[in-house]
């Protein structure tokens, strides 16, 4: 009885398989890439907002868009004989062992010629050894865990930064402000204890050492607590000249009431992203928030600088109905800059365009990222994917680092 | 069978003839199982496409994992829903033994599968006094504290997780890079191995016993089983196999972070499948696995890609549809219409 049932689910999904094997032939006019996201579970947002970043990326690529971006103007890719990208997603539900098997299946299957993806760090770490194992390149849209790019993998490529370079930006421009006269001598790390909370904290504590920063309040404290007051006790004591959190959105929203509660104004606050970039905190607490500055990748003020954004933003914003964001923005570079190194590969040979992503140099201005230029060290990651900082005031955030990328200089201390 | 073709002796008494009976019918079970077995083995050689077998891997090894979970839970009648603590127990030992310290994945498997079954009578001795839902919430949290420890343990990986090194292909090791059917032939053999086991404790004091705590504890404790030592060996002998199935999942993904090994959803995807196909039976496990397991995988892949959640409907309606229709699985379809034809063929 169980023979044949297991034969017959055998059966099913060999005959499901032939089935797609006889899909209208894949002509040589066509580059497959694999697109893998949760688009299911607590973070399906994300995959979905996704999916219509890359959507966008793959229309500038394939139809014809006036715009300085790679590939943006004609159809196609020209070096393929303007053969079109098709993307095939997948739904890895944030499951390290998922994005494996979906890979696999993508790769195995779909013949994809790239994979891109995947939110999670842990996702994008059995994907880009899955890639590795069949030669086929990934591009690393949106993980920024440090570990992922000092795995020796020759398939692995990251155009946005990672957390380090984050917290690099945060000191460097705290040191900018020294050199402008301000007095800057403690500050107080805030952190939650999950991977990114303790991730972070190491690395401020790390560069504040070597800069000169005496760390006057190193707490962590536990993921959606009921209650930080004592823990604000501890930083209105400490008082530091700067406040450093690394919070996600409940937890933001709560320090910012508790510290209005106990009536305590941090002289300035300089937030690691996360729940401090999210729209519900500003929404919510937005008005004793003036002046805080935020890490992020991208800005739409960017638009100043680079006069790609407001289109781009324009077209993505007709197929999600909002704008492009941190992730979205990284999300859609990704395609833009793999396409581009396809096209230079002129193959879908994984072993070519690994060597053209390797070789990739895009001037910042042919993107809509604050980047000098993307450009891959031997490990994969792009070393001049300069992120911004941005500050809160009034009810928009404003680019004031690095000066490249600044629209207005920052105000500080923060006038909360 | 036998008894049809011998002259029927009058004389002997019916208790000795159901015993023959019964003999007869364990034999049987056993020939049906080997022959189901070595089919199954062939299954990889005729389902090339890596996917496909990585579906066939994860069914086996569901089928193993709620097989170590039935029996605690359908055959001594503790509901647990922490097994996820003794699944990662099972990887993080075996990572961490082959990672850091060299061990090969086969030694940190006995060894978590030996640890797990420690920790599962150590938490067996107050937990085993709660009795019902009080047992199964107990487990809850428990499984739950593990996870936050294993977030907060630097040594382990903490949040970070331990990642796999690339290795050659070896059984050594279990580590292939590309090959797909020694790993389906290592989790069908925990399969057989629990199944055996399992199949060795039906017909044993210990499997009387256990089953006689999961009818009514208090009347077997009234006529001599002892109710908590049975309790503790079922908790031991499932959380060892529970553990060694974490192990091998560690090395076949050679990559485990707390969330991918010790959430809660494992507790479940442990307990469905038996639940599904039969709980407190030798097959529902793989029954249930069967089902659930490829229309999980395979549904995901060709419509969750949409966003639209189809698939996760899909699988609700499928346990609900059971648990409405079946309530005792879907073996018990075949064992009606057995029941039917032997009464048909009676008189």
């Amino acid at each position: 009885m169980i023979r044949r049932r297991d034969l017959l689910v055998g059966g099913a999904g060999a005959l499901a398989l032939a089935g797609a094997g006889l899909r209208p032939a894949r002509a040589a006019d066509e580059v497959v890439v694999g697109v893998l996201y949760a688009m299911s579970g607590a973070s399906a947002q994300v995959g979905v907002d996704a999916r219509h970043a890359i959507e966008t990326a793959l229309d500038i690529v394939n139809a014809d868009h006036a715009l300085d971006l790679p590939l943006a103007k004609g159809t196609g890719l020209p070096g393929l004989g303007g053969a079109k990208i098709r993307l095939v997603f997948a739904d890895h539900q944030a499951d390290p062992q998922k994005g494996r098997a979906e890979a696999e299946r993508l790769i195995t299957q779909d013949k994809v010629a790239a994979l891109v993806g995947c939110y999670q760090s842990a996702v994008s770490n059995t994907v880009s050894a899955t890639a590795e194992r069949y030669g086929v390149p990934f591009v690393c849209a949106d993980s920024s865990s440090p570990s992922l790019h000092r795995r020796n993998l020759k398939f692995f490529f990251r155009p946005a930064a990672h957390d380090e370079m984050f917290s690099a930006a945060m000191f460097d421009f705290l040191d900018a402000q020294r050199a402008k006269g301000q007095t800057i001598g403690s500050v107080a790390l805030f952190f939650e204890d999950t991977i990114y909370g303790v991730d972070s904290a190491n690395v401020q504590r790390k560069l504040a050492g070597e800069r000169g920063y005496k760390v006057v309040a190193d707490i962590k404290y536990k993921t959606n607590s009921p209650s930080l007051t004592a823990e604000v006790q501890q930083l209105k004591t400490a008082n530091a000249d700067v406040l450093l959190p690394t919070s996600y959105t409940t937890d933001a929203i709560l320090l910012t009431k508790t510290m209005a509660e106990l009536g305590y104004k941090p002289k300035s606050m300089l937030a690691q992203a996360a729940g401090f970039a999210e729209k519900v905190t500003y929404d919510t607490v937005g008005d004793k928030l003036q002046g805080l500055i935020s890490r992020g990748s991208f800005s739409l003020d960017l638009a100043a600088k680079r006069p790609s954004v407001g289109a781009v933003n324009a077209l993505y914003k007709a197929r999600a109905a909002r704008d492009l964001n941190d992730n979205s923005s990284r999300q859609f570079m990704a395609l833009l800059v793999l396409a581009d190194a396809v096209n230079r590969a002129g193959s879908t040979d994984g072993q070519k365009i690994r060597a053209a992503l390797s070789a990739t140099d895009i001037p910042g201005a042919q993107t809509i990222m604050p980047w000098k230029r993307v450009a891959f060290g031997p490990d994969g990651q792009n070393t001049e994917a300069d992120p911004v900082l941005l500050q809160w005031v009034g009810d928009k955030f404003v680019t004031v680092f690095p000066d490249s990328a600044a629209v207005a200089p920052a105000l500080w201390p923060m006038k909360a | 069978m036998t008894s049809t073709t011998l002259p029927a002796p009058a004389a002997v008494p019916a208790t000795a003839s159901a015993a023959r009976a019964f003999a007869a019918k364990r034999r049987r079970t056993l020939l049906v199982g080997l022959v189901v077995f070595a089919g199954m083995a062939a299954l990889p050689y005729l389902v090339r496409d890596v996917y496909l077998q990585n579906v066939l891997i994860l069914t086996v090894m569901y089928a193993a994992l709620s097989q170590s979970w039935n029996i605690l839970g359908g055959y001594c009648g503790q509901i647990s829903l922490g097994h996820a603590l003794y699944f990662g127990l099972g990887a993080y030992f075996t990572s961490v033994l082959f990672v850091t310290y060299g061990v090969v994945p086969w030694g940190g498997m006995l060894a978590g599968g030996l640890a797990s079954a420690g920790v599962a009578l150590l938490l067996g001795w107050p937990c085993f006094r709660l009795a019902g839902h009080y047992f199964s919430i107990a487990t809850i949290v428990i499984a739950e504290i593990g996870l936050l420890l294993v977030h907060n343990w630097d040594f382990v990986g903490g949040a970070m997780g331990i990642q796999w090194p690339f290795n050659p292909d070896s059984w050594w090791t279990l580590q292939f890079a590309r090959d797909k059917v020694p790993y389906f032939h290592f989790a069908l053999g925990l399969f057989v191995a629990v199944w055996f086991v399992t199949y060795l404790i039906e017909d044993s004091r210990w499997g009387y016993w256990w089953r006689a705590v999961k009818d009514d504890a208090q009347a077997a404790e009234s006529l001599g089983v002892e109710v908590f030592r049975s309790k503790m060996a079922a908790a031991a002998v499932s959380a060892f196999f529970t553990a060694i199935g974490g192990g091998f999942y560690a090395a076949y993904v050679s990559y485990i972070d707390p969330e991918s090994v010790m959430s809660f959803r494992f507790s479940l995807l442990f307990a469905l499948p038996a639940v599904l196909g039969g709980i407190g039976t030798l097959w529902g496990a793989l029954v249930g696995a069967a089902i659930l397991i490829p229309l999980t995988e395979i549904s995901r892949s060709y419509l969750g890609g949409t966003g639209s959640g189809l698939d996760l409907i899909l699988y609700g309606l499928l346990v609900m549809l059971v648990a409405l229709a079946r309530p005792e699985g879907v073996l018990s379809l075949f064992k009606r219409t057995r029941t039917a034809r032997n009464q048909e063929a009676a008189p």
